[in-house]
């Protein structure tokens, strides 16, 4: 049975313009995104993969071409709409966890299960993490890894139809970043959610079901895997 | 130090926005420093120089009448350096119109310059002992030449022992005496229409009033050192055969006592509100400088790895707020002075005193110091945890801001029903303690200095109201010049158009309780009278005795008296023996100006061994009789005065007008200060949470959403700060009316709701304001940008 396809990009291209010198960070770009697909995009530095990722969650406007979500026309969607969009269908995972300083670990994830109707419970989410035991800790009186965590359920409880997750390993070390993954392959199997992992890692491609290489702001090649490994047995 | 010095700059510049807010209130601060600082050191010079030079009186005698002679005995006591013996005496005046006025006839010893309370010649000449082509020459005040329309050259009219007596107007000259001149604390303001002061040579007086070689006040200077009361009883033995009616010393002089008033109350003004700016400006700075240091941590470890030394980074980041006091004491004397000028002209309408003019380098140049000292202490002690900065420690990231729980979590139920936003504003509030108390403390401020203000507008309503409303009810109180017999009034009644006519008598006494001596006059009101009513302390009208006596309240302070008591009255009228009767104190009545004594016309009666005397009258009138009313008066000789309530009340209106700018320019700056606080708060804190507010952007709350995140934590720090300001506001109002109330003036702190509703209004205007000019840029936020970067 074929797969939903949940983004649709059609010669999509981001140029940033800084005075005189503009950037093409994304050329004409074309790509499907498919339900409950776990998918790598991998590229070196400035190659544009956090570009194509904020397009695909709506928080950038694109230069030129169409993005669909399902059939909502999100190149040419206001601002509101886009906002719509994140909070209903869009987890964001960043680097630097980005978690709000002055709520607890259960209070980050209740603050983003408040924006949609149908939540999960905060404190399963919390537990599936596995910090059922930090509930009450502010982030400043957790690792990094830990905030990580707080910051996945805090993406997940909005039951996102995709994950996006921009170099999630990026700052924590090497067995803690591998937890992390299993997390998220965790996430994409017991709820469905489209996980997208920007990385420049490329061992992390061998557990996506669908590998991107980027490279000067274009596709370079997709590799499909027949199967997927687990973060358990690949090594960097 | 080039490189320090240009990142200086551009360090100011990036947060020009809280910079500017500052400075404004440090300009604020220093301008109404400098403005009030310059303008009452102007006055206190200007007071000082006039009495020296005229050789302003230490103590007054008054006596019903005594020899000339009686100053060279005085003189020759030692203690005693000046003497000047003279009459004076108030006289109704018969203006051009035919109107009347009244003045304050004061004569001089010739020659003038040497002589106790001498005066300061403005315009023309002095008056001479004997004019050439005979008559009598006189000077008059330049207040009442200028509102009269009078030119030197033309003559005045007196009436004196029933006669009218032309005085020739040579000149005007003020003296140190009638710096304030005002015929009594009943008129509160100078009217120089109606009141003027009138100079003539001591010979022409006594011709005048038809006493030769006699006078009736006598002037001292004491020479310093000197034991004054000795001096005073000597003198006042001396003077007991003519008559004591009165004796008092320089600090209960009308003129001097309130020009003092005036200066003191100023005095604490010029401290007071400027310390309010400059402290909350200091506090913001703290705050400020705080955030940068922590913001800029890896730079100051850079620079001190670089090994720039500690103080040189202390001092760096120092000159920050040093700089930003620097332009706010510049700007704040430029704009000062500018204030001061008008200050000084206003006070010019008020006070009859040469020379309030001039800028004084000393307050130019103990703003630039106080300026410098809040610039200092700001900026060392925000930028003192650099000390504790390690050039090791500080390349590695730091860890989020440390929150914690806070005080409402022991409500749990409270707490739960919370949404996650609200939660985060009571955190950060509660995190950021010393922002949160700079910020409550300046709502604090703005909102009671804005109190302060709408009082100021309420004490004059309150004032206007009660004496216009309340106390005094009559369109004219007419004054005779001595008691006549009630039945004079019959002339006064029958005119066409008196609606009513009231009898009262004023008699001047001294009052004896327990050793103590007050002066006063008693006031007896005829049976039945409405038009004029005394009010207790709680602004409740109260009913005239018939026998007994109500004590004015300042009065019954000073003899320590109180109802119940049996007090000595002492007529002190200048003519006849004194006679001495024994009352009862029924209770105590408050004036807001000066103190009244009252009883019934027939005790009053008793107190003269009279039956049926009376000194004035209060008259209703029809409006469309008025003028003609007011000029049949004026054509009867034995009276001395007419007062017109409504001539009063325009007098007082014209010259509030310029009070009401003073309010007006308070709430502007106290708007300012609000405002500038609100703004710092909301944008520090909204630069120290950009990152934050940008996760919020991504996870998908609108910009609605979270710039209503930053108006909860303005609203959770500003309305406790509104709401404790009004009380602080009312506190203020009374320590401030308690340490300029004098023993002449007093006033009830009676603040309307509708001040307190306005002031909450005006303060949630600069809120909601401050919150606008912060958020703008909000929109503005990148999300992209935030999700990159740690701290
Ligand atoms: N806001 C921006 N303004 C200007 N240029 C930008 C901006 N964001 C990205 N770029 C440029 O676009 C190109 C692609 O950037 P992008 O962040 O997508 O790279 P990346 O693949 O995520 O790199 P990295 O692995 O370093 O995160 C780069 O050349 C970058 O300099
Ligand atoms: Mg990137």
């Amino acid at each position: 049975m074929a797969k939903e396809i949940l983004v649709h990009l059609q010669d999509v291209t981001k140029t940033y313009i800084m005075g005189e010198v503009s950037v093409e960070a994304l050329k004409a770009t074309s790509l499907d995104i498919l339900a409950g697909e776990v998918l790598v995009i991998l590229g070196p530095s400035g190659s544009g993969k956090s570009t194509l990722l904020n397009l695909i969650g709506g928080m950038d406007r694109l230069t030129s071409g169409e993005l669909f979500f399902r059939q909502q026309a999100l190149h040419s969607a206001s601002n509101s709409e886009l906002t719509q969009y994140r909070r209903d269908h869009i987890g964001f995972v960043f680097q630097f966890y980005n978690l709000i300083s002055d709520l607890t670990s259960y209070e980050n994830v209740e603050l983003a299960a408040s924006l949609v109707d149908d939540p999960l419970s905060s404190a399963e989410v919390l537990e599936q993490v596995g910090l059922q035991e930090r509930l009450d800790h502010f982030p400043a009186q957790l690792s990094g890894g830990e905030q990580q965590r707080i910051s996945i359920a805090r993406a997940i409880v909005k039951r996102p139809l995709i994950l996006l997750c921009d170099e999630p390993t990026g700052a924590l070390d090497y067995q803690t970043g591998k937890t992390i993954l299993e997390l998220l392959l965790e996430v994409n199997l017991r709820h469905g959610s489209t996980v997208v992992i920007v990385t420049h890692n490329a061992a992390i491609g061998a557990i996506g079901d669908r590998v991107i290489r980027m490279s000067s702001g274009r596709i370079a090649e997709i590799q499909i895997n027949a199967s997927r490994a687990t973060p358990e047995g690949i090594e960097w | 130090m080039k490189v320090l010095y240009r990142k200086l700059r551009r360090g100011i510049w990036s947060n020009r926005g809280q910079f500017f807010a500052m400075a404004l209130v440090i300009t604020i601060g220093i301008s109404l420093y400098v403005a009030m600082s310059n303008t009452f050191s102007n006055l206190g010079y200007a007071q000082e120089s006039f009495y020296n030079d005229n050789n302003f009186a230490d103590h007054y005698f008054h006596v019903v009448h005594a020899p000339e002679a009686v100053a060279k005995q005085i003189a020759s006591i030692p203690g005693v350096e000046k003497v000047t013996a003279r009459i004076q005496q108030d006289v109704a005046v018969i203006k051009a119109d035919g109107t009347r006025a009244s003045a304050r006839l004061t004569s001089y010893p010739l020659p003038l310059a040497e002589q106790v309370n001498s005066v300061a010649l403005k315009q023309g000449r002095l008056f001479e002992a004997y004019p050439a082509n005979g008559g009598a020459e006189a000077l008059v005040d330049p207040s009442y030449l200028q509102a009269n329309g009078l030119n030197l050259g033309e003559n005045v009219e007196i009436i004196a022992e029933g006669r009218q007596i032309p005085l020739t107007v040579v000149g005007t000259a003020i003296g140190p005496e009638f710096v304030y001149a005002i015929k009594d604390l009943s008129s509160m303001v100078p009217d120089p229409k109606t009141f003027g002061i009138f100079m003539i040579p001591l010979n022409q007086a006594q011709e005048a009033f038809n006493l030769p070689g006699q006078i009736n006040q006598i002037l001292v200077v004491f020479t310093p050192g000197a034991d004054t009361e000795a001096i005073i009883s000597h003198i006042q033995d001396l003077l007991s055969p003519y008559g004591n009616l009165a004796s008092y010393p320089r600090k209960d002089q009308l003129s001097h006592s309130l020009l003092d008033a005036e200066l003191t109350s100023g005095r604490i003004m010029a401290r007071f509100f400027p310390i309010i700016f400059l402290a909350i400006a200091a506090g913001i700075q703290i705050v400020l400088l705080r955030r940068m240091v922590r913001m800029q941590r890896l730079q100051i470890g850079i620079m001190k790895g670089l090994g720039f030394s500690n103080a040189a980074v202390l001092f760096h980041y120092s000159s920050y707020a040093l700089a930003v006091c620097m332009i706010g004491a510049l700007c704040g004397s430029v704009l000062g002075l500018l204030f001061s000028q008008s200050l000084n002209q206003l006070y010019a309408t008020y006070f009859n005193l040469p020379n309030v003019e001039g800028y004084h380098y000393q307050v130019i140049t103990y703003s630039f110091l106080l300026a410098a000292a809040v610039g200092m202490v700001a900026g060392l002690s925000g930028s003192a945890p650099i000390v504790n900065i390690n050039p090791a420690e500080s390349m590695r990231s730091q860890p989020p801001s440390k929150s914690a729980h806070n005080i409402l979590e022991r409500l749990p139920s409270l707490w739960q029903s919370l949404s996650p936003l609200w939660k985060m504003s009571f955190r950060s509030v509660a995190r950021n303690r010393m922002r949160t108390l700079v910020t409550v403390g300046g709502v604090v401020a703005a909102v009671s200095l804005l109190l302060i203000s709408f009082f100021m507008n309420d004490a004059i309503d309150y004032m206007m109201k009660q004496y216009y409303q309340k106390e005094m009810l009559y369109d004219y109180m007419v004054r005779f010049d001595q008691p006549v017999r009630s039945s004079e009034l019959l002339a006064i009644s029958r005119m066409d158009g008196v609606n009513q006519v009231e009898a009262f008598i004023e008699i001047p006494v001294k009052i004896h309780y327990n050793g103590r001596t007050v002066e006063d006059a008693v006031n007896g009101q005829a049976e039945g009278n409405r038009l004029k009513t005394p009010f207790d302390s709680e602004g409740n009208p109260m009913a005239i005795p018939e026998q007994g006596i109500i004590l004015g309240e300042i009065t019954a302070r000073k003899l320590g008296a109180e109802p119940g008591d049996l007090i000595t009255v002492e007529t002190t009228l200048n003519r006849g023996e004194p006679i001495i009767t024994e009352l009862t104190v029924v209770s105590i009545n408050r004036q807001l100006l000066g103190s009244v004594c009252y009883t019934s016309l027939a005790q009053a009666n008793r107190l003269l061994h009279e039956a049926d005397v009376v000194s004035g009258c209060m008259l209703l009138v029809d409006p469309g009789h008025s003028s003609t009313i007011e000029a049949q008066l004026s054509d009867i000789t034995g009276i001395n005065s007419i007062a017109s309530r409504q001539k009063e009340i325009d007098n007082i209106t014209s010259l509030l007008d310029s009070s009401m700018l003073f309010v007006g320019i308070m709430i502007f700056f106290s708007l300012i200060l609000g405002l500038a606080i609100i703004y710092n708060s909301i944008v520090m804190s909204y630069n120290e949470r950009k990152k934050e507010l940008a996760s919020l952007l991504t996870m998908g709350f609108t910009h609605t959403e979270v710039s209503g995140l930053m108006l909860k934590d303005t609203l959770i720090q500003a309305v406790p700060g509104l709401i404790i300001g009004l009380p602080t506001g009312r506190w203020l109002a009374v320590v401030y009316i308690s340490s300029v109330s004098t023993d002449m003036f007093t006033f009830p702190v009676i603040i309307s709701p509708v001040s307190y509703v306005l002031s909450l209004l005006v303060g949630l205007g600069f809120v909601l304001a401050g919150y606008w000019l912060a958020t703008r840029g909000l929109s503005s936020l990148d999300m992209i940008e935030m999700s990159k970067y740690v701290d």
